[in-house]
């Protein structure tokens, strides 16, 4: 079980996405504990988080990372849901680029960052609609929502989504964090947001703050 | 009609023949067999007409290759831009280069690098300032700032577009989101003038619905038209040059397709705008090696092959966060790569910060930077008279040219001297101030928003602009944007 745990690590530190479903597949028909090998693919991804945010490793680094996870893990999860276990994450979070905004670069990011830090990211992608966000919210029960903006134009449909979860009653229930280029702490404090992270790694610090996690 | 400046040597040339027609042939591959995603329903109708495959839930048209080449052939190699002053058109393509504007986010402070909202007044000072400089030949939609204090984001590029006509006579680039088209539209009309459209594609392969209504509108008017697939190698285009020179021209040709089927032999200029990534924080990497490039092998196959105007904007801005040697050096490099092969329009003026900030002072230092890539372009003409033998051997060894006709004659069209750099000796240095550049332009700021005048509107045409932003705003205010 050992070398598979240390094969699941492997994939995931050399990138390897090609053979990241067939690892974890052979990983669980051997009889590893899906939990400990869910453990072992987080712990690859921090120790890549970390090299990231130490400038060892660069952006596609971190992305193709990400895609190895994206393919381990839905078979460890089927695993570790036959054994009347469920996943674990230190929270769940919301993401998405605002609506009429099509970057999604920083987005990405810092959903991959979080991701790495354990949390489980739900991301709704670009050009993402109020109405969107809000039913996310619901229908996850998200601990936090992450809006992107990177137009000046488009920064202000990150207010119209916290002023919908006044609407919808669920604002207390959610912590809001916000970002993009044309964003800062002044306009964050403005629209009603509860954080501003003006780099992806201080973004992922912030919602681990809002987990109560230093 | 504004000059501008004459390529007259052979462009330079980075890949061969059979390498462009490499690119051109993957371009024709991939609109083929995956197809271009057209977000109008109005567009995809006509291309089907026009012989593409459409699948309408997908919005994504497959383009024959017959039909790209004849959207080629429909191109004209130039196309005039017309001026509300007529000594300011511009005839875009051929063999010309001119220049265009670049533009910001915010104003930023010259000493401090802080950026801030600008005023309304600043944004008229930056236009007037632009008016002024001999070198600006153009403007892009939403300049010299994309934000006013004041004005509503949806307003903000019909205010532009206002202001950009009432402080200067040079024509103007209009923008597409939000139906700011019709209101570009109305106010070029309203003082004579033209504008050249948007139709800006969003890598990769698609074209959302605001351009594609965009483009419908501004052929309407008789209005030629600016394209361009803004995006990232690495990001939304493959991290190779020649992979993002296959996704960029099929996004291009994409919308030349579109175009030339509205309106068969409209005029349009093709602008790269393709950026590299810093792969260390996904930020837009400016002044690259990799942009150079990518501009180059543009150039060569758009303008020598398709013989279709082209425009370059990757000198437009820096990530120097102030007016510095890495903003001299980011800048530089690409403008003189994309004049010496072959852009007819290469945007440089003002633009700081990654396109999140700008300054009228760095304009005027452009200004000379602009002049100077001109004046190469322009190279040198070898004849007996500017050879001038007969001088050489009068000279022979122990004389001077200095006092020769040819010297006095010649001096000033063999070089350009810019007027803001500092040329003084040490010694004036020092007896003046120990003035740099930046100091300079900055002297010559004031002096141009103190004196200089740009040519007004008439009350009637002035009175039909308010009328038209009073018309936008209640557009936008009926549409819950204001």
């Amino acid at each position: 079980m050992a070398d598979f745990l240390q094969q699941l690590k492997d994939i995931v530190l050399n990138f390897d996405i090609d053979s990241a479903e067939k690892t974890a597949k052979d990983a669980i028909e051997s009889g590893t504990d899906p939990l400990q090998a869910a453990n072992a693919l987080t712990e690859a991804i921090r120790d890549v988080g970390d090299r990231f945010g130490k400038g060892d490793l660069f952006l596609p680094d971190l992305v193709c990372a990400s895609e190895v996870l994206k393919k381990a893990f839905p078979v460890i999860n089927e695993a570790i849901e036959k054994q009347g276990g469920s996943e674990s994450s230190v929270g769940k979070v919301v993401i998405g680029t605002v609506f009429g905004d099509i970057h999604s670069i920083g987005k990405g990011m810092v959903a991959t960052l979080l991701y790495a830090a354990g949390f489980k990211v739900i991301d709704l992608g670009i050009n993402v609609k109020g109405e969107d966000f809000l039913k996310a919210v619901k229908d996850e029960n998200a601990d936090i929502l992450a809006m992107s903006a990177l137009l000046t134009t488009t920064a202000m449909e990150q207010k119209k989504v916290i002023e919908g979860l006044k609407d919808a009653g669920i604002r207390d229930r959610v912590k809001v964090i916000v970002g993009g280029s044309p964003i800062n702490q002044e306009f964050a404090d403005s629209i009603g947001a509860d954080g501003y992270g003006s780099t992806a790694p201080e973004g992922v610090k912030i919602c681990r703050r809002f987990m109560g996690i230093e | 009609m504004q000059k501008g400046y004459k390529l007259n040597f052979e462009p330079v040339k980075i890949i061969t023949d059979s390498q462009v027609e490499q690119i051109h042939s993957a371009s024709l591959n991939v609109l083929e067999e995956v197809g271009f995603k057209y977000e109008s329903q109005r567009a995809l109708k006509l291309l089907e007409e026009h012989g593409c495959i459409v699948d309408y839930n997908t919005m994504t048209a497959k383009i024959p290759p017959s039909l790209v080449e004849w959207a080629i052939s429909k191109t004209p190699s130039s196309f005039l831009l017309r001026a509300r002053d007529p000594e300011k058109s511009i005839r875009l393509g051929g063999n010309t280069l001119y220049f265009m504007n670049s533009a910001g986010a915010r104003h930023v402070d010259i000493d401090t690098g802080i950026v801030s909202m600008p005023t309304l007044e600043q944004n008229n000072i930056g236009v007037m300032v632009s008016d002024y400089l001999e070198s600006v030949n153009v403007y892009p939609s939403y300049t010299p700032y994309f934000e006013l204090e004041g004005v509503p984001p949806v307003m903000s590029c019909p205010v532009s577009c206002a202001q950009r006509h009432r402080f200067s006579t040079k024509p103007s680039r209009g923008a597409q989101p939000t139906d700011s088209f019709i209101w570009e539209t109305k106010i070029a009309q309203a003082v004579g003038a033209q504008i050249m459209g948007c139709v800006e594609g969003a890598a990769p392969l698609s074209l959302a619905e605001d351009p594609c209504n965009a483009a419908f509108h501004y052929l309407d008017a008789g209005f030629p038209i600016y394209i361009a697939s803004g995006s990232i190698m690495g990001g939304s285009h493959p991290i190779t040059i020649a992979g993002a020179s296959v996704s960029h021209n099929a996004e291009l040709l994409a919308i030349i397709v579109l175009l030339q089927c509205i309106k068969p032999g409209c005029g349009i200029i093709a602008n790269n705008f393709v950026s590299a990534m810093n792969m260390q924080t996904g930020d837009l990497n400016f002044g690259s090696a990799a942009i150079a490039l990518h501009q180059m092998a543009y150039n060569q196959i758009w303008h020598y092959h398709y013989n279709i105007p082209v425009n370059n904007t990757g000198s437009a801005f820096s990530n120097a966060k102030i007016i510095d040697y890495q903003l001299g050096a980011e800048k530089l490099p690409l403008a003189t790569a994309s004049a010496l092969s072959g852009a007819n329009l290469i945007v440089l003026h003002g633009g700081v910060t990654a396109e999140l900030a700008y300054n009228p002072v760095l304009a005027i230092l452009d200004d000379d930077v602009a002049k100077t890539i001109g004046r190469i372009v322009e190279g040198f003409t070898v004849t007996d008279e500017t050879i001038g033998l007969d001088v050489i051997k009068e000279v022979g060894s122990s004389g001077t040219f200095l006092n020769s006709k040819q010297t006095r004659t010649m001096w000033k069209t063999e070089d350009y001297m810019p007027k803001m750099f500092d040329k003084s000796s040490y010694q004036e240095w020092i007896n003046t101030g120990k003035k740099t550049a930046i100091d300079k332009a900055k002297e010559k700021y004031e002096e141009i928003v103190s004196t200089y005048k740009p040519v007004p509107l008439t009350p009637q045409q002035d009175k039909e602009i308010d009328s038209i932003l009073k018309e936008a705003t209640e557009y936008y205010r009926k549409k819950g944007l204001i």
